[in-house]
């Protein structure tokens, strides 16, 4: 018997449908009300940038990015872990998922269909949160400066040259690209932890599990330096416990070397080279954890 | 020659059960075809794996044994999902879009275009009756809207195959009429139907074939016209019968020699009468073999 073919052979990989899945996705998740966050930071930052009480000017500016940048990287971490362990067991438990897998979607294009949704939604997040909080610090460093300039002037032990040190001094705490770099890092290490969650809510049993296992290896990944010393460097112990910690080491990431947000909200200048290597770090983390999904889920029965 | 709709060939679906080591065969060795444009009715009580078909010939489940391909195409190609639409068992979507989003929604991941995904959604919203709630979330809507919309989605491509697993189940009779007719629209298109469905009458009314499905096993197959009619019987329907005229009939049938009174009483849908007697027959084999 001949098997027919089908006069039309669609593409394997369609990146039309995996934008499908995506904007969907943030649909679901705009409709959810996620964006009332936005209003909780914003009340934030503008209580923040209130506090003057004890700081100096130099302070002052410091407790608004210190904040700012702090509320955005817990929202994008609790949303990214969430999020991605609650939206795929969700559709499956709600038969979503039948209609979406027999129609001609490739298992691979749901997951970064979905993976692209949640990112899409903390990349929009991330980037109103910045327009908004390096509007209030412009404003913020403008009116301190003016402040600090009529205080100085009318203060005959400071030069002129004082004041352009001190006027200098303040602005390095106003909005810069080094706070973008800050928050480039927060988007990059979400995503990063996005992935991980959506690696393992392909085999969990629960969202609650997911998100249990995840932070786990969320936190064990910030000492991931360490417990690379430790462990790779360990040749005592049982061999077990050796290739266990081995084993650990590789699948867990790096978790540190996004923590450039520190020093950024320091007003340190970041080189470009870190950014970079940052970036393509955080890629290679969300191949592989994608690839690894996409291996656990194709396999997956409904 | 082209290929049949669906070819089943030989299909076993063994479930490993967690925790104990246990199996269970929700399939055994399973075949059947289905033509172009044939309506094909699947019958079987609960758990008799009827859904479990479904699902790997859709590729959601992969066969422990044998094949399953829609239009030449194997399940597991993800290609073959470009000719059929699946309407599964008590389906929701997503309750956050409206049910002229999700039409868009399962029509551009089938691959439509724009102007041609508003225009076959307008149609379609038209055929299922939703034009009012078009533009309202499926959060608000009833059962039957929900599978009328399920049903909708499921052609938004213009499939030649169209699988539906118990369509009418928790419907009220007028919707259950209703998404009857538009199984039968299906049909005058030419398009191959599954219907899994547990509501015998429906089925005995749009099917060409039916398959009976017990434990997994095809218990019987064929033409409906032919697995109901039974040669050597005649049947009598009466209505409005004077008391004492049924006795005197039956005297009749008992004094002539050959002649034998199989049964009498109100009369019942034939093809229910058929799926009772297979299925009991089944059961007292089980009972045998165990
Ligand atoms: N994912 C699964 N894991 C284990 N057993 C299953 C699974 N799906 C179905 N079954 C079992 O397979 C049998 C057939 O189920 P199903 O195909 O849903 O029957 P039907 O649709 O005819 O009611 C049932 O005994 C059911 O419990
Ligand atoms: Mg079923």
């Amino acid at each position: 018997m001949s098997a027919a073919i089908p006069e039309y052979r669609p593409p394997l990989f369609s990146a039309q449908r995996v934008w499908t899945l995506a904007t969907s996705t943030f649909t679901q998740l705009v409709r959810m009300k996620t964006f009332y966050f936005l209003a909780v930071f914003a009340v934030l930052v503008i209580a923040a940038s209130n506090l003057n009480l004890l700081y100096t000017p130099v302070q002052q500016l410091k407790v608004i990015r210190e904040t700012s940048l702090g509320a955005m990287s817990i929202f994008s971490w609790l949303f990214a872990i969430s999020a991605t362990a609650v939206l795929i067991p969700r559709d499956l438990e709600d038969r979503t998922l039948y209609t979406i897998l027999s129609k001609p979607v490739p298992r691979l294009e749901y997951l970064v269909g979905k993976l692209l949704g949640v990112l899409l939604v903390i990349g929009v997040a991330l980037a109103l949160m910045y327009a908004f909080f390096s509007l209030i610090l412009f404003f913020q460093e403008y009116s301190i400066i003016s402040s600090e300039m009529s205080r100085m002037s009318q203060n005959p032990r400071y030069s002129l040259e004082d004041r352009a040190t001190e006027a200098a001094l303040i602005s390095a705490y106003g909005p810069d690209l080094n706070l973008l770099y800050g928050v480039l890092a927060v988007f990059l290490k979400s995503a990063v932890l996005a992935t991980v969650a959506m690696l393992i809510s392909t085999f969990a049993s629960s969202s609650l599990f997911t998100i249990i296992i995840t932070t786990v290896i969320f936190l064990i990944g910030h000492f991931h330096k360490m417990a690379a010393d430790f462990w790779v460097a360990e040749q005592q112990g049982a061999l077990i416990t050796r290739i266990l910690g081995k084993v650990l080491v590789l699948v867990i990431p790096d978790f540190q070397i996004f923590n450039i947000s520190d020093s950024i909200s320091g007003g340190q200048s970041v080189a470009f080279l870190v950014i970079a290597q940052m970036s393509a770090l955080a890629l290679m983390y969300v191949i592989i954890f994608t690839i690894a999904s996409w291996f656990l889920f194709s396999d997956k029965e409904f | 020659m082209s290929s049949p709709a669906v070819e089943v060939d030989n299909l076993t679906k063994i479930f490993r059960l967690s925790l104990r080591r246990d199996y269970l065969v929700a399939v055994q060795n399973l075949s059947f075809t289905v033509g172009e444009g044939e309506i094909y009715g699947l019958i079987g009580p609960n758990g008799s794996g009827k859904s479990t078909t479904m699902k790997v010939i859709l590729g959601l489940m992969k066969p422990t044994r044998g094949t399953t391909s829609i239009f030449g195409l194997d399940s597991r190609d993800v290609r073959s999902r470009h000719r059929v639409g699946f309407l599964p068992e008590n389906p929701y979507f997503y309750k956050h879009l409206s049910g002229r989003e999700t039409l868009y929604f399962y029509g551009k991941l089938c691959g439509l275009k724009k102007r041609d995904l508003k225009a076959r959604s307008a149609e379609l919203l038209a055929l299922v009756d939703l034009e009012d709630a078009a533009d309202r979330r499926l959060s608000g809507y009833s059962k039957g809207m929900l599978q009328r919309i399920g049903l909708a989605q499921a052609i938004i491509q213009r499939p030649q195959l169209v699988i539906l697993d118990e369509p009418t189940a928790g419907v009220d009779p007028s919707g259950s009429r209703k998404i009857r007719d538009l199984i039968l629209k299906l049909k005058e298109d030419r398009v191959a139907v599954i219907l899994c469905s547990h509501l015998l009458e429906q089925v005995q009314e749009v099917c060409d074939r039916v398959a009976i499905m017990q434990e997994g096993k095809m218990l019987k197959e064929g033409a409906l016209d032919e697995l109901i009619a039974v040669e050597d019987e005649v049947e009598l329907v009466m209505k409005n019968l004077p008391p004492g005229l049924q006795s005197q009939i039956e005297n009749l049938v008992r004094d002539d020699p050959d002649a034998q009174l199989v049964r009498s009483g109100h009369p019942r849908t034939t093809l229910e009468r058929l799926f009772l007697s297979e299925t009991e027959k089944g059961q007292q084999g089980e009972g045998k073999a165990s």
